[in-house]
């Protein structure tokens, strides 16, 4: 089950032109939890609270300030905003490929299953080129008001849109500031043989939310008034880094 | 840097201690919600609507909804008990080609930066990993969710991103096109427009114009007139605590009679 | 744009526009505000380490726009410190920290003639270094009325056993700091204390000092704001240049000084400009060193 069509577009790039309708390729159900006042279990509801009032502010009284200095703001209309959002367009307009794998995961946002809207002839052809190519199309397009950066890929025959972060948006791991520790080459060579001995497959079926299993388990216990065991969280002791190549070595031994 | 979560990841017996830092963070332009008549900004707050009043996070408790206005309480330590090993550890189990995972399966990335002590372990990891180019697979409860996750290595630091379970990916046999025929010159002739349009991905190229649009609405508005100012806060007027008044006062006698 | 490379400790900066009068009216290029920064640095890092920046950048000149970002711009070079801090109600936010002279010097080719920051370190938000009396005169009253109210103000700080260091605003006012450096106090306390301090002496000399915001309440008065002693807050930082006509700097003074100047009555004496401020730190070292390491305790709370 795809859901519903989410918007129509057309994919354009040089002299081809084919119509798409965007579904959405992934579904979270996860258990829901509400905020809750502890002693008498009244939900919650999230409010915008004045700073000088300290009372909830209804939406039509909140307006949108821009700081340009500490406590002064430009106070910016709706319909301001509204002018700045790009030109409705229908089309998938591809700059440039890619390589697949020159994209950064960092930079994947959501994901969108495309079907062909007929008449859209081409579409298997656009398909199997960028599969065969392993190619993805740098592609903009504007949906409900917004412009929209991203990928076109093919997977199995089928076209789809990862949406794509901007580069100001993404933070580079230079900036974590880490520091060069040397290691030696034994720590290295025992390093790889471990990982490459717990090498496996992606398997994605392999793992299921089980979890989410269990918090159902615990809500209905809870609901049958039954008490819950509070277990501590486990917290592994750190290896020491001049105990590192012995752990390294024990854990080679372990799974060889 | 502080972190969204710390505990320990690990890979067969060794444990390295981190912290998870945000690897994305939207655009520099952001806007302030304010109050229309007062221009005093806005924060977002509990609300107990029963009680009319705003409510401190530490009144506050998760709750599971089992019938209209109905709930069943959970506690923090409750929600750790469910996966005590997981709520601390990210544990490593297999270790992957990165390349064989659908990039439909990334949902959000993070950053893993070493704690105190696990800079050395931290290094071998990322390290390791870059040789092989092999990325992990853990599983780990933030909250009141598990995340499947994979740990990669990326300019020497590890980068984790979460990844959707397999049952939440949409089939998408339903969408695929009927007609399998395959045009083999509408192929060929695709390939050679695709290409003559290969380059290699650089995202500086594609600036955020709505970003580039607001800045200018922003530097328009800002000559036409000036910024309103939020009011300081004022608050109660009572004195301080009492001792402190009557110690000031008593000071307040003397520094007069000698200025 | 013409450009200047530059190398310190290892990382090359390039400098751009050095010849761009930031101050028009007295000629003070943007070479000079890196000069008056470089030279100024041993006294002002201490100052700024480890604390949040917010930026004022002023890439035309104090007569043009001027730019105010409490987030890092995101194109920062690599070796630039950063930290975390919580938003109000948000995402948190990426903010510089500006630790050493490479810095100091990329942040000042962003223009940012300002600098301002809390009064906590990144590592410890809630916690305040100090406890600041920021004297700001209303209407009609001028920075000589500051310095009654800062001279009464150390006189009372003495009698609790409070130690107080009083700088320049560089504005028209003047800050006086009391230093805590200790772990236990709260912005809460802070503010709790400096509130009762400013009541007190709104109460004991009505025609000189008002504790209330309100614009018209502090005409002919200095208004003591305490509600400066605030996570959320910042101070331009001692040291900095502010964005005025003259390149005047935020600048510590020693109390006998302050009383030789309110003696002598002119107002303009205070102004300390970014010459002066290199001649005079040359002299007399960092006279608001002890806001750093001082520790003291408010009492009665």
């Amino acid at each position: 089950m795809t859901g519903g069509t989410i918007w129509k577009g057309t994919i354009h790039f040089a002299d081809t032109d084919i119509a798409v309708k965007l579904h959405a390729a992934v579904r979270e159900d996860r258990i829901q939890f509400h905020l809750l006042h502890r002693h008498d279990l009244v939900r919650l509801r999230q409010q915008m609270i004045c700073a000088l009032e300290k009372k909830p502010v209804p939406a039509e009284a909140q307006i949108k300030g821009f700081e340009v200095e500490e406590g002064k703001y430009l106070i910016v209309d709706p319909e301001e905003l509204e002018e700045l959002s790009p030109e409705s367009s229908r089309m998938i307009e591809v700059h440039e490929f890619v390589t697949r794998d020159g994209i950064d995961p960092l930079f994947l946002g959501h994901a969108y299953y495309l079907e062909p809207d007929l008449p859209a002839r081409g579409y298997n052809e656009l398909a199997a080129a960028l599969g065969e190519m392993d190619a993805a199309g740098i592609c903009t397009w504007a949906m409900r008001k917004r412009a929209y950066l991203g990928a076109l890929e093919a997977r199995g025959g089928i076209l789809r849109l990862h949406t794509l972060r901007h580069a100001d948006e993404v933070i580079g791991a230079g900036s974590l500031q880490l520091d060069e520790i040397p290691l030696t080459e034994r720590e290295l060579k025992i390093g790889i043989d471990l990982i490459n001995q717990l090498a496996a497959p992606f398997q994605p079926e392999k793992f299921a939310n089980e979890h989410q299993k269990k918090l159902q388990q615990l809500i209905e216990q809870k609901v049958r008034g039954e008490k819950v065991a509070i277990l501590r969280p486990k917290r592994l002791k750190p290896t020491a880094p001049d105990k590192l190549l012995e752990a390294l070595e024990a854990s080679l031994k372990k799974v060889a | 840097m502080q972190g969204i979560w710390s505990g320990t990841i690990s890979f067969s017996l060794v444990a390295i201690p981190v912290q998870l830092v945000k690897a994305v963070e939207p655009g520099r332009v952001s806007f302030r919600l304010l109050h229309g008549e007062d221009f005093s900004p806005l924060a977002r707050r509990m609300f107990c609507p029963k009680e009319e009043a705003m409510v401190p996070p530490e009144e506050i408790v998760r709750g599971y909804e089992i019938g209209p206005e109905q709930y069943i309480p959970v506690t923090a330590e409750e929600l750790e008990s469910v996966s005590p090993e997981r709520s601390r550890t990210i544990e490593i189990v297999d270790f992957i080609d990165l390349a064989e995972v659908d990039p439909i399966y990334f949902d959000h990335p993070y950053y893993l930066v070493p704690l105190k002590g696990g800079e050395k372990s931290y290094r071998l990891l990322a390290e390791v990993m870059r040789r092989t180019n092999k990325a992990g697979l853990a599983k780990f409860v933030l909250a009141e969710r598990e995340y499947l996750v994979a740990v990669r290595s990326t300019e020497g630091a590890l980068a984790l991103t979460t990844l959707h379970y397999r049952e939440e990916i949409l089939p998408a046999g339903e969408i695929a096109p009927r007609d399998g025929t395959l045009e083999a010159d509408v192929k060929s002739r695709m390939k050679k427009s695709i290409g003559k349009m290969m380059a290699d991905f650089n995202p500086g190229d594609y600036g955020d114009e709505r970003r580039e649009r607001i800045v200018d609405l922003l530097k328009r508005k800002a000559r036409e007139r000036p910024p309103v100012e939020a009011p300081s806060v004022e608050e109660d007027v009572e004195e301080g605590p009492v001792d402190l008044v009557a110690a000031l006062e008593e000071i307040m006698r003397t520094v007069k009679k000698g200025t | 744009m013409s450009r200047t490379f530059v190398e310190i400790a290892g990382k090359r900066l390039s400098l751009s526009n050095l010849e761009k009068e930031f101050y028009p009216a007295q000629g003070f290029t943007k070479a000079s505000v890196l000069e008056y920064y470089t030279r100024m640095a041993a006294f002002i890092l201490p100052h700024l380490k480890d604390r949040a920046l917010t930026l004022k950048r002023y890439p035309d000149g104090v007569e043009k726009d001027f730019f105010f970002e409490k987030r890092c711009p995101p194109h920062h070079p690599d070796w630039v410190k950063t930290a975390q801090v919580p938003l109000e109600g948000g995402e948190p936010m990426t903010v510089c920290l500006v630790n050493d002279l490479e810095t100091l010097t990329w942040v000042e080719n962003l223009a940012s003639l300002e600098l301002h920051v809390p009064l906590a370190r990144t590592g410890s938000p809630g916690i305040p270094d100090a406890m600041v009396f920021d004297l700001d005169p209303g209407d009609r009253a001028n920075i000589l009325d500051c310095a009654r109210v800062a001279l009464i103000l150390r006189e009372l700080l003495s009698r609790l056993r409070l130690e107080g260091h009083v700088k320049t605003s560089g504005r028209k006012g003047l800050h006086v700091y009391v230093p805590l450096n200790r772990e236990g106090t709260t912005f809460e306390e802070t503010k709790t204390f400096s509130r009762a301090v400013a009541m007190i002496l709104q109460k004991h000399y009505p025609d000189l000092v008002t504790a209330k915001m309100a614009k018209d309440a502090r005409t002919g008065k200095v208004f003591i704001n305490w509600s400066q002693n605030d996570p959320t807050k910042t101070m331009i930082c001692v040291y900095s240049l502010r964005a005025r006509e003259k390149p005047i700097v935020s600048f510590p003074l020693a109390w006998e000084e302050l009383e030789r100047l309110a003696e002598r009555g002119d107002p303009e004496r205070f102004h300390v400009t970014a010459a002066e401020a290199v001649a005079r730190a040359g002299k007399t070292g960092d006279l608001f060193r002890e806001v750093l390491v001082k520790k003291q305790t408010l009492p009665h709370l």
